[in-house]
């Protein structure tokens, strides 16, 4: 009787296979043109993005540049080179100005662009905000080589700041050689450089909203901040979510270029980040790669870990997450 | 007492285009008045005027006697519903309805029993919980106009509220208006472009056209008694039938309306009305609505092209020298054969036949030059 059963349950199966299998091809050749049209961003990703994930292998080997990283002469070593990162001296003062420099970037500069784009969408004149918003558009393009030569140029020993406390009797200061100042320029340089830039996709979003929401408010006796907080930003509510899951898993993520530009002697203990580090140890001097590819991947790691526990946080709190 | 006064109002936009030219408009206390019109003939910038929604660039509003050309619309205490229903799509169906309470500060027990209240008069009660989203159109139209009945208005606005729904939907929320207005007993102004719509539920119709008011009356005034081509033929289903190059012919006293060389004389009404405005011997354009048709009768000839069954009625689309002509018949009592191809003699009672002056399209008889906008446009056949 079992035995009869477990031929049906498996012809039932069968059939139920079949007819998905069908569908499924049926949408596939619908969709044919549509998943043309984005096969070149498939591969584009793929080769830069997914085939480069193979090189973390070396983080695993004792490896010199010029080895295979597949080959009979490689060398494992397992954990060895995370197990050298965890004791090296470096490892505290490196976890500790990533993330201090990440956070309070983020803090700081994720609320910006919503409150931007909030204040941009509620002005009366639609020319004015245009206007405006290109105004705030616009450091987004400057390179960080001549954004760095700027703050020299305000900050430097001899730069427009010292300037004018020199001339109002003031002491010259050598913010870039205090380690005081490095965090502050660095964090409030990076928030003015894109604010306006990060506000385009909430601005974006805003002008979904329909209009007669707004009218049945003002109707309603709301005032322009009611209007604001109980219609737009329950708007853009889905894209904040989506946009503070991705901050948060990027949060480790941060970029040598600028650091390294701004690093000198005087502020090194609160400028050496794990993406200097790594550039430094990777490609500088003697290049112990392994080193660093090791060092790198933890980094990823943790920001993996970071994204996964703010999609899982965000989906449990609220209906928005990105799988 | 919530009566709405227009006097001379008037919207001319930044780029200089007026949409709305001179109105002149009281609606009475309780009374239920419809704007009707072609998209673009200003009725729904009137509704947002009074709402507050537009400024005003001439003329003066009265709301419940208080001129409120510069109050905000929150002070108006006017509630209106939105074509698109303008639900809040973050909040729940009783947030939606308490909101404007919660803004104005009203006690939570109080906002409760409200609530609740006009839930159970919209039979919503069980969607309380839900979001916009999870309701279908009808549903969101429901607490759509539950928004705005819990602020108990003066005067009630409504902005196409029954476009977005399908025709079935339709005729019912149409209905649970009606019953709605009995229910609440205030001031209402409907906007709506389906005339249908504006002959059910109106007291009295504004219709208007290019910004301009062209009649304001009862249903059945603007039915029987339209002012001008653009009346008579925006308003009836199907349309009047036009007869161009007709004339009314005044012979020894007596005035005859002239169609395709069939003479008839005129009803006494018509003789006197004719007379007191001075008309002579004219050329006009005729116009017969099609339920006035009378088949197999008088001295009219038309050929019938398409000829459809409606059940009670036949809808007959025929040629009359080149006029489409369509006439609705009765199929209780019919005689004639009504097949197509078939060529029938018609005709009219005098008494329903309107005379529209060639060049100016005012009716010979309705037009009243006193009450009708001075520079309203010339409106010469009904064409939109």
């Amino acid at each position: 009787m079992e035995a009869v059963n477990n031929v049906q349950s498996k012809k039932l199966r069968k059939e139920k296979a079949a007819v998905p299998k069908g569908r499924r091809w049926r949408k596939f050749k619908e969709n044919s043109p549509y998943l043309l049209m984005i096969l070149p961003a498939v591969l584009v990703v793929f080769l830069f993005n997914y085939l480069p994930i193979y090189g973390i292998l070396i983080a695993f080997q004792d490896f010199m540049p010029g080895d295979k990283i597949l080959s009979d002469s490689t060398i494992w070593v397992g954990f060895q080179n995370f197990e050298r990162f965890f004791t090296d001296p470096m490892f505290w003062p490196l976890m500790q100005n990533t993330f201090l420099i990440c956070i309070i970037g983020f803090i700081i500069g994720f609320p910006l662009p919503i409150i931007v784009a909030l204040m941009l969408n509620a002005l009366k004149g639609k020319r004015m905000a245009k206007v405006i918003q290109t105004i705030f558009n616009a450091p987004h393009f400057i390179s960080l080589v001549v954004l760095v030569g700027m703050l020299t140029l305000f900050f430097g020993r001899y730069g427009l700041v010292n300037n004018i406390a020199a001339s109002i009797g003031g002491e010259r200061y050598s913010y870039f050689l205090e380690s005081k100042a490095f965090r502050p320029m660095y964090i409030l340089s990076s928030n003015w450089q894109d604010f306006g830039w990060s506000a385009i996709i909430y601005i974006a979003a805003l002008s979904n909203v329909d209009p007669q929401q707004h009218e049945a408010a003002i109707l309603d006796g709301a005032t322009r901040f009611q209007r604001v907080w109980s219609i737009d930003l329950p708007a853009i509510m889905p894209m904040i979510s989506v946009m503070l899951i991705m901050s948060i898993g990027g949060l480790m993520g941060v970029g040598y270029e600028k650091a390294l530009l701004m690093q000198t002697d005087g502020n090194l203990q609160v400028s050496e980040l794990i993406s200097t580090y790594v550039y430094k140890r990777g490609l500088t001097g003697v290049p112990d790669q392994a080193y660093a590819t090791a060092i790198g991947l933890f980094n990823s790691i943790i920001n993996v870990v970071l994204l996964i526990i703010a999609n899982t946080t965000s989906k449990r709190f609220s209906e928005n997450s990105l799988w | 007492m919530s009566e709405v006064v227009m006097k001379g109002l008037k919207k001319v936009y930044d780029n200089k285009v007026t949409a709305v030219h001179d109105v002149n408009l009281e609606i009475k206390d309780k009374e239920f008045i419809v704007l009707v019109g072609p998209s673009g003939c200003g009725k729904s910038t009137t509704l947002r005027m009074v709402a507050g929604l537009e400024e005003i660039s001439g003329g003066e509003l009265y709301i419940d006697g208080k001129l409120v050309n510069e109050t905000p619309p929150k002070d108006r205490d006017i509630a209106m519903v939105f074509q698109n229903y303008a639900l809040y799509p973050h909040m729940t169906v009783y947030d939606n309805l308490a909101y404007a309470l919660k803004l104005r500060k009203v006690k939570k027990p109080e906002i409760d029993k409200k609530v609740r209240e006009v839930a159970e008069i919209l039979d919503i009660t069980q969607y309380l919980k839900r979001k916009p989203k999870a309701l279908s159109g009808g549903q969101r139209q429901r607490v759509a106009i539950g928004r705005a009945m819990v602020r108990d208005p003066k005067v009630f606005l409504m902005d196409e509220p029954l476009s977005n729904l399908d025709a079935k939907l339709r005729n019912q929320m149409r209905a649970e208006i009606i019953k709605l207005r009995s229910r609440i007993n205030t001031t209402f102004m409907y906007v709506t472009h389906d005339q249908t719509e504006a002959m059910t539920l109106g007291d009295r119709i504004v219709i208007m056209k290019d910004g301009y008011v062209n009649q304001i009356g009862t249903p059945q005034e603007v039915f029987n008694k339209p002012v001008n081509l653009f009346v008579a033929g925006f308003i009836g289903m199907p349309v009047m039938n036009f007869f161009d190059n007709c004339k009314v012919l005044l012979e020894n006293g007596v005035y005859y309306a002239e169609i395709r060389g069939v003479r008839f004389m005129l009803d006494d009404f018509q003789q006197k009305a004719l007379k007191q405005n001075g008309i002579e011997t004219q050329d006009i354009i005729a116009g017969i609505r099609p339920q006035h048709v009378t088949v197999g009768e008088g001295e009219l000839l038309a050929k019938i092209e398409v000829s459809e069954m409606m059940g009670s009625e036949y809808n007959i689309h025929a040629r009359c020298e080149g006029d489409e002509v369509v006439m609705l018949i009765p199929t209780f009592d019919l005689e004639t054969d009504v097949s197509m191809g078939r060529t029938v003699n018609f005709t009219t009672k005098p008494m329903l036949i309107q005379m529209f002056d060639k060049e100016t399209g005012n009716n010979l008889i309705w037009y009243d030059a006193e009450s009708a906008s001075k520079d309203a446009p010339v409106c010469k056949r009904y064409d939109f």
